[in-house]
């Protein structure tokens, strides 16, 4: 879906219009700054039609297809090359989906700089972008049980909720990891704040991946994963270490 | 006045003849020299010649005149205009062409930064600078001056991971020794934001230890973060100099970093008290110079330091000796250091709640996995590529006449090896 959409919409219906809006899922953001326009904003229309040279195709795509990991290096390269033909993009910016893409790599540094970098203005009058950067504060001071916090305490906007609920997941799953790395007997309590969950349900969580609980001293015993190497070699280290040999040799 | 205007008309028309085969490229380049004080004189009428010539094929004669255009000092309303202009032809121009007349490119590009910064926007300045560099460079091994200026908007801009990316590449050919010391500070300066503290210490070390003829201030601003980096990441400093290092920084640099080095100094004490300490009488001079972040990541990365000395006495020890020890205030707070450490990968240690206990593990690491073969693999085959072109260069160096020169002048004496068995002159 292209940007350009917003400047043909005096053409079309409202009908039309209307179906087009709801058979696609994606950017609500698009929708709702095309509506804007069909309701004839026609003095900020000149403005929007600038900002609206942004593609953010590349961007829409990723998101509805799932690829999360991707966002943050999307985002990035679109942001330097719209602020290189000089539009002031600052207004219409991703802020929030730009900070939850480099949350979800677990790039916690370029979330800080990013979150650096936002304009006052723009902090003050966007609470989602607030609430995303409060995730990687979280992550940063390393307050374990805080980020499933933040993750729960806002209402996420239609767009990031995938995303904020796909990362949840995968924080949770690496937060059992680690755990599984680090104890080998930790209370209940604390492996429900861990996991983000109340304690039946952590405790569940655990028994079904093999540890054992006593329910005398509210302590579970991990249980280790038996780590698995590969050892298969292919001939092609052979060539490889032929080639060490002439070096040497020479 | 027509006069002129028809030689632009005819330039143009030159331009526009001559852009197609190499042989034609190299008499148009003559002929623009030739031109290069009429483009100077005109100046301020150049810009609707722009319009007839397109970026892509015409590459150098529109740089020609797209630089003597921008030459004049413009005022901060038209600044947005000639950026605009300028990131138009970088991305468009032909590498092949522009790379006829590195000087003149660069200064374009040097242009662009002065008036990007005068728009106070060094983001827009990214991405064309990225473009420049790949476009100026005869190869990834090659440092140009434009280098430096990326990495300095990539800093100012907080673009961090982008300025890395250029910084992956090993540099074999410097033209200007200046560029490499602020590339290599600049570079460090980014590896220590994205807390890469290995690669950071690399770079600043290459900086110290470039040769140099007199003390520079980008060398004094290096060592003092050397300091703090080495304190970070390998837990100490040594303040002897390797012996590759200029005799003129060996003398000088240590007495512009005094603070720095009583730092590591009480750092090697092991005392977190001690260190705070002395922190605090020297805050000032550290947040002066904008290294009061490091100074903080130095002392956080103590408590880790003294964990980690631990594990060398140690087998099992309780949380709340951890915390007596390392000077916590509870041994909650020890558990956490310990876990921040475990997930960091910088201690192996397995946390017993029930007893409150730490076991202290070896490095679980086998070597013996896929992974670990691929990474020896890699680093091997790095090396060879190393050693082929240490060997080229070192070739090369012994036909160098000047070498050859200054080693003939320092045989004083003959070796008796040196008689030639053999007469050279016949006595008939």
């Amino acid at each position: 879906m292209d940007w350009a959409f917003g400047l043909r919409t005096e053409t079309l219906s409202l009908n039309q219009l209307l179906l087009y809006v709801y058979s696609r899922k994606g950017f609500d953001l698009i929708f709702s700054r095309s509506l804007l326009i069909y309701r004839g904003e026609a003095k900020k229309k000149k403005k929007k039609a600038k900002a609206l040279l942004m593609d953010f195709s590349i961007l829409t795509n990723a998101m509805s297809s799932k690829s999360y990991d991707k966002i943050a290096t999307i985002c990035d390269k679109l942001k330097l090359q719209v602020a290189a033909e000089g539009i002031a993009f600052q207004d219409e910016w991703p802020y929030a989906i730009h900070l939850l893409g480099h949350i979800y790599v677990n790039d916690i540094n370029s979330a800080r700089f990013l979150w650096k970098s936002i304009p006052e203005a723009i902090k003050e009058s966007r609470p989602e972008v607030v609430a995303a950067w409060k995730i990687g504060q979280r992550l940063w001071t390393r307050d374990y049980a805080g980020v499933y916090e933040a993750i729960r305490e806002f209402n996420w906007s239609p767009e990031a909720q995938g995303l904020v609920a796909s990362f949840a997941e995968l924080y949770t799953k690496r937060m059992f990891e680690l755990l599984l790395l680090a104890y080998s007997t930790i209370s209940i309590q604390d492996t429900a704040l861990f996991l983000g969950m109340n304690e039946d349900d952590a405790t569940n969580y655990v028994l079904q991946q093999g540890w054992s609980v006593d329910i005398a001293s509210q302590m579970l015993t991990v249980k280790k994963l038996a780590i698995v190497t590969e050892q298969k070699l292919d001939p092609g280290k052979l060539q490889r270490l032929t080639e060490y040999v002439f070096h040497l040799e020479h | 006045m027509n006069l002129n205007m028809n030689s632009m008309e005819s330039m143009v028309a030159q331009i526009q003849g001559l852009s197609s085969t190499p042989q034609d490229l190299s008499h148009l380049h003559s002929y623009l020299k030739q031109s290069e004080d009429l483009l100077r004189s005109e100046s301020t009428r150049l810009a609707p010649l722009l319009a007839e010539l397109d970026p892509a094929k015409h590459s150098l004669g529109y740089l020609y005149i797209l630089e003597a255009c921008t030459s004049v000092p413009v005022l901060k309303e038209q600044a947005n205009e000639l950026v605009l202009s300028v990131v138009r032809f970088i991305n468009a121009c032909a590498a092949d062409q522009i790379r006829l007349v590195p000087d003149k490119f660069i200064s374009l590009c040097k242009r662009l930064k002065e008036h990007v910064m005068l728009l106070d926007a060094p983001i827009r300045g990214v991405a064309p600078m990225l473009t420049a560099i790949k476009k100026l460079q005869s190869s990834p091994e090659h440092l140009t001056t434009l280098h430096p200026d990326f990495l300095l908007f990539c800093l100012l801009a907080k673009c961090y991971k982008t300025g890395l990316s250029i910084l992956e590449d090993d540099i074999y050919e410097v033209n200007q020794p200046r560029d490499f010391f602020l590339y290599c500070y600049y570079g460090g300066m980014i590896c220590i934001g994205q807390k890469s503290f290995g690669k950071a210490l690399e770079l600043l070390h290459n900086v110290v230890t470039a040769p140099m003829s007199n003390i520079n201030a980008i060398a004094v601003e290096a060592y003092k973060k050397y300091i703090l980096v080495s304190l970070i990441h390998l837990g100490q400093f040594t303040t002897s100099f390797p012996k590759y290092t200029s005799s003129v920084a060996q003398r000088n640099l240590k007495n512009f970093s005094q603070p720095y080095l009583e730092l590591a100094n009480s750092y090697s004490t092991g005392k977190i008290l001690e260190l705070q300490a002395c922190v605090q009488e020297n805050r000032g001079k550290f947040e002066a110079e904008n290294n009061l972040g490091l100074v903080k990541q130095v002392v956080s990365s103590l408590y880790k330091r003294n964990i980690q000395r631990l594990t060398q006495t140690y087998l099992t020890l309780s949380l709340q000796d951890i915390a007596n020890t390392v000077q916590l205030s509870s041994p909650k707070e020890a558990e956490m250091h310990v876990l921040q450490m475990i997930q960091d990968g910088e201690i192996y240690a397995i946390i017993n709640q029930k007893d409150g206990m730490v076991r202290f593990l070896e490095d679980p690491e086998q070597y013996k996995t896929c992974e670990m073969i691929e990474h020896i693999d890699s680093s091997i085959q790095r090396i060879m590529s190393l050693s082929k072109k240490l060997t080229t260069m070192d070739e090369l160096m012994s036909c160098d006449p000047s070498y050859l020169h200054k080693a003939g002048r320092e045989r004083q004496r003959f070796d008796f090896d040196d008689f030639d068995p053999v007469p050279t002159k016949f006595n008939i």
